[in-house]
């Protein structure tokens, strides 16, 4: 009897030894302890054909043997069940390149347009984009400027008839905004704007304005000073410098020419900012009593302030970019910069 | 306006560096631009904006420089008795039209020998920029520089009547100006005549005929004061722009007619040796009268922000030479010196207080929000375009609106007649674009020339055309292109190259992302610029609103693009009133779905839409989804036919679909495939 038991056992360890993997550890599982099959639970079955005497101690010691085995094999089993995960895992090269994923890129100006709505809109602000071909009126009449203002040569317009125009600054939005929203008036417009400037570095006869216009009571250049500190820095840098220096527009009185401080020296001097540690970007003023009064408003009892600047001369100065005209180019080496 | 400080010295001590008077000139509106040196001096070039033409002349930027700095002005000497001992030439001045010329001024000198000018002179008009020519020119502009008045000088000799005669031209009346050039003139513009022709256009340029030579002995000194508007108007017209028409043009100092005519005297008697022959004429029928303005002092302190002392409001004004009258508490009357053209409002005076208190000394404020912002109506749709486009790998293009000649009728737009510009630059701003396609295609045409041929562009701009009325219309449009291969070349997958379907694909994922939920894209022939076997029109609730297709043959070879190049335009403002249905949630399902794949063969040129509105017409009510996955073409099935196979996607949202049922349903789909269009299982 006992030698039956230890060549079982002898039989168990051999095949034990066998065990590389999760198939190897079921089969000699299935061959020793199988519900039905399995050669421990046949020799157990024998049993009832011993001697009544002899069956407790053949019980015991098959017992044993069965116990001994299932330690066995679940001492392996971790080992067995790593192994067969591991087998399972494909190799692969991962520093081969990964799929190429096309992603787009946003305009830059398109992109500025867009940052600088969304902060007008935080600051309370009306967003009114209007149409860019315009009644003569608008871009200059009702801003100051009629027929034969000199300040009309700075700004060399295209003409579709007599009276209709491509408008040449954004300003004529604020004529619109005063003309139909009653005070308090906050509206911002951004858009295309068209100049007979020959294309070159610095022109294109399409280009970008954001154009501002703030009409209510009380309000004063201090007030245009804060919003335009706020906006600039928003826009550019919060380290950023401002200065406002007196300037001429005919539809603002006070005027005022606005500095920031040279975002490439920091102020220091460079020749981007021709020593001077300032860089001009843009214009402002106190909405002139004229255009108030022509906008139907009452000049005595309101005041306010309008700015209007180039999105393209922001972008430009941002990006470090060398040739406007490439903004309307469309060249992939280019666009996909931003 | 290039200011010498050796120069500028003579009318105001100046003892700041260079450097800091061009910070203070730009701190108080005169900005200065570079400095420059020259021997014995620096050279500020100051940026003079257009309504300050007193700014124009030295004595105008040493006032400035006197009020800012707090010193006196030093005024140039002039000759004060502008009388003749004796008439020795009678003249006469005849001014016709007053509304062009409100002041006419004149002076005779004899005596007078033409020659160099000291080199002093030379040198300072060389300093600002002017060429020196004789004494007596030299002289005319060393007062336009020095005074800002524009003078001119004719040889009397020349004068044929013996006087002067101010008055409109004669339409097409020609005229030989002192450049040389012939010109013709108009019935609005103001000629200085010498009663038997003309000898200068008023306050632009003078006639060649009355020109002062070395033989010139007697000369007649012309200081007057033209309407702006009319020099305006006929230095554009003329195409002719001068120092005294740039003068003129933004407003000239009536009142300093004769001083500056009194100051060149001075300076003939001096330098050219002459003698007043023909006494002082000044012609001047309607006084000016200066602007007068009241200003109160809660006003300037309420425009600006800060509160300003009556002690800063009259110094400062007092210092810029205005009369200053107190009437009333905290309010005065000025009176503006005439030499400021700008001066009408209180708010122009608010600007000098502005301009003396330092716009860097107004603090800076916030005003309190009134209300809460809002973007413009195509904001929230454009944003979301944009962003789902940059996901799929298409860049933003901005192309400029204008429209070269051919570009219309090579990509006929939907509707609409085209916009022409009247005035334009070149060719390329000849009209208005009345489609995005044609600025995209050559914008692609540029990528592929610089080696670049997997190109994805969109832009959401405007075109323009000419409403019903012929009144201009703007509407913004998108247009996408796709063209190369659908990525670039890769070991992962195969290449593919961009086609229809991925531009079809695009736009559906576009249309789904900003929830338009229902929308057809069908076959057209009738876009010209689009392959008419590859051109689809875009529908919603029935109604066209943009095309897509591959760029036609003929398009091709034009632009020689030499790889297909497929477009998508769509009206970007008919997507507003549909963009962002409401989201209603709908209960997930809670039994399992059941696909089922159906290969079945069909005639070649059956459209797969008669096939998917047939089986969603047969309404089942748990078909769910209907695909196709696989189209198969070749040897296995008979010639003229192709294989299709679909994939239909069941679900019964109350309970579990038996093997039975969905062959039902499978059943229904076969049998109408197979009536209806001889559609049978492909047999494997």
């Amino acid at each position: 009897m006992n030698d039956l038991i230890e060549k079982l056992r002898q039989r168990f360890e051999e095949d034990f030894a066998t065990i590389t993997g999760m198939e190897s550890w079921k089969a000699v599982r299935d061959k020793y302890l199988a519900r039905e099959s399995g050669v421990i639970t046949t020799e157990l079955k024998k049993l009832r054909d011993l001697p009544k005497d002899q069956r407790p101690a053949f019980g015991q010691a098959m017992n044993q043997l069965r116990a001994l085995a299932e330690e066995r094999l679940q001492e392996k089993y971790a080992a067995a069940k790593a192994a067969e995960l591991t087998a399972k895992q494909r190799h692969i090269d991962v520093t081969r390149p990964g799929f190429p994923f096309a992603l787009g890129s946003a305009h830059p100006i398109k992109k500025l347009q867009a940052e600088i709505e969304q902060a007008f809109v935080k600051l309370g602000f009306q967003v009114m984009n209007l149409h860019e071909i315009e009644k003569e009126y608008y871009n200059f009449e009702a801003l100051n400027m009629p027929r034969n203002h000199p300040a009309r040569d700075a700004q060399d317009t295209f003409y579709l008839d007599e009276t209709m125009l491509l408008r040449s600054h954004c300003t004529s939005v604020d004529v619109h905004a005063m003309e139909t929203i009653l005070p308090p008036i906050r509206a911002v417009t951004t858009g295309k704007v068209y100049r007979r400037d020959p294309a070159d570095a610095t022109h294109s006869p399409m280009f970008h304005q954001v154009d501002v216009v703030v009409v209510e009571e009380g309000i004063t250049m201090g007030d245009m000073k804060g919003m335009l500190e706020a906006f600039l820095k928003q826009i550019f840098h919060p380290n950023i410098q401002m200065r406002l220096r007196p300037g001429f527009f005919p539809f603002v009185e006070p005027g005022a020419e606005v500095d920031i401080s040279c975002i490439f020296c920091s102020g220091k001097g460079c020749p981007k900012c021709k020593q001077s540690g300032w860089i001009e970007i843009l214009g402002a003023g106190m909405v002139h009593p004229k255009v108030l009064r022509m906008s139907g408003l009452d000049d005595s009892r309101y005041s306010g302030f309008a700015w209007g600047l180039g999105i393209d001369r922001v972008a430009i100065l941002k990006y470090g970019v060398d040739d406007i005209r490439l903004f309307f180019e469309n060249d992939l080496r280019f666009l996909k910069q931003f | 306006m290039k200011i010498s400080l050796e120069w500028l010295q003579e009318y105001v001590e100046i003892k700041e560096s260079p450097e800091k008077l061009k910070e203070d000139l730009s701190m108080i509106g005169l900005l200065v631009e570079t400095i420059a040196e020259a021997p014995g001096t620096s050279v500020l070039e100051v940026e003079v904006t257009s309504n300050r033409p007193d700014c124009l002349s030295y004595i105008g930027i040493a006032r400035e420089v006197a009020a800012l700095y707090r010193r006196p002005l030093k005024r140039p000497p002039q000759q004060e008795h502008l009388h003749a001992a004796s008439e020795r030439i009678p003249y006469r001045i005849e001014v016709r039209d007053e509304d062009l010329c409100p002041r006419y001024v004149a002076l005779v000198l004899d005596g007078i020998r033409v020659g160099a000018s000291p080199a002093w002179m030379h040198r300072r008009l060389e300093a600002a920029g002017m060429r020196p020519v004789n004494n007596i020119v030299d002289i005319t502009n060393y007062v336009l520089l020095e005074m800002g008045h524009p003078l001119h000088a004719f040889d009397f000799d020349l004068l044929r009547g013996g006087k002067i005669v101010v008055s409109r031209a004669r339409p097409g009346e020609l005229m030989e100006t002192l450049d040389g050039v012939q010109r013709e003139l108009d019935g609005e513009m103001l000629l200085i005549n010498d009663g038997e022709g003309s000898v200068g256009i008023a306050g632009v340029m003078g006639g060649l005929n009355s020109e002062i030579s070395l033989s010139t002995t007697r000369v007649l000194l012309e200081s007057a004061y033209f309407n702006p508007t009319s020099v305006r108007r006929t230095s554009k017209k003329l195409g002719l722009s001068t120092e005294a028409s740039y003068r003129f043009e933004r407003g000239a100092d009536w009142e300093n007619t004769v001083p500056a005519i009194a100051r060149s005297c001075y300076l003939i008697e001096q330098l050219a040796g002459g003698s007043i022959a023909g006494s002082l004429q000044d012609v001047y029928p309607g006084r000016k009268e200066p602007a007068k303005i009241r200003l109160r002092q809660k006003n300037a302190s309420a425009l600006l922000g800060v509160e300003l002392s009556g002690e800063f409001i009259e110094s400062t004004l007092r210092r810029l030479e205005f009369a200053v009258e107190a009437c009333g508490k905290d309010t005065w009357n000025v009176t503006c010196p005439t030499y400021r053209a700008d001066m009408e409002l209180e708010a122009d005076l608010i600007e000098e207080l502005a301009r003396f208190y330092g716009y860097q000394n107004i603090p800076a404020t916030l005003p309190p929000s009134k209300g809460v912002g809002s973007h413009s109506p195509v904001y929230g749709i454009e944003q979301a375009v944009r962003e789902i486009l940059i996901g799929q790998g298409y860049s933003e293009a901005v192309n400029l609106s204008f429209a070269l000649e051919p570009d219309h009728a090579d990509f006929a737009p939907l509707h609409g007649e085209r916009i022409a510009i009247k005035n334009p630059l070149t060719e390329d701003t000849q009209y208005m674009r009345t489609a995005l396609a044609p600025g995209l295609v050559r914008s692609a045409k540029r990528n592929f020339n610089y080696d670049q041929h997997l190109v994805r562009l969109f832009e959401i701009g405007k075109v323009y055309g000419a409403g019903p009325d012929g009144s201009p219309v703007e509407r913004n449009v998108l247009g996408i292109l796709g063209t190369g291969g659908f990525t670039d070349q890769n070991w992962v997958n195969p290449a593919a190259e961009y086609n229809f379907f991925h531009l079809k694909g695009v736009l559906a994922a576009l249309l789904n992302g900003i929830r338009i939920r229902s929308f057809e894209i069908v076959p057209t022939d009738e876009v010209g610029w689009l392959n008419s076997s590859e051109s689809a029109v875009l529908k919603i609730n029935g109604e066209a609103v943009g095309v897509l297709g591959a760029v036609s043959v003929p398009l091709d070879e034009k632009y020689k693009l030499r790889q297909p190049v497929y477009l998508a335009e769509i009206d970007f403002e008919r997507l507003l009133p549909v963009a962002f249905s409401p989201i209603s949630y709908e209960p997930l399902a809670k039994y399992p779905s059941v696909k089922r794949d159906m290969s079945i063969v069909v005639d070649r040129d059956l459209a797969y839409q008669n096939i998917r509105q047939g089986i969603l017409e047969l309404a089942i009510p748990e078909l769910t989804e209907l695909d196709l996955i696989d189209i198969y073409e070749g040897e296995k099935i008979p010639a003229g036919k192709l294989s299709m196979t679909l994939r239909l996607t069941f679900q019964d949202r109350e309970k579990t679909l038996t093997v039975d049922r969905v062959q039902g349903f499978i059943d229904t789909v076969l049998s109408y495939l197979s009536n209806t269009f001889k559609a049978g299982l492909r047999s494997l």
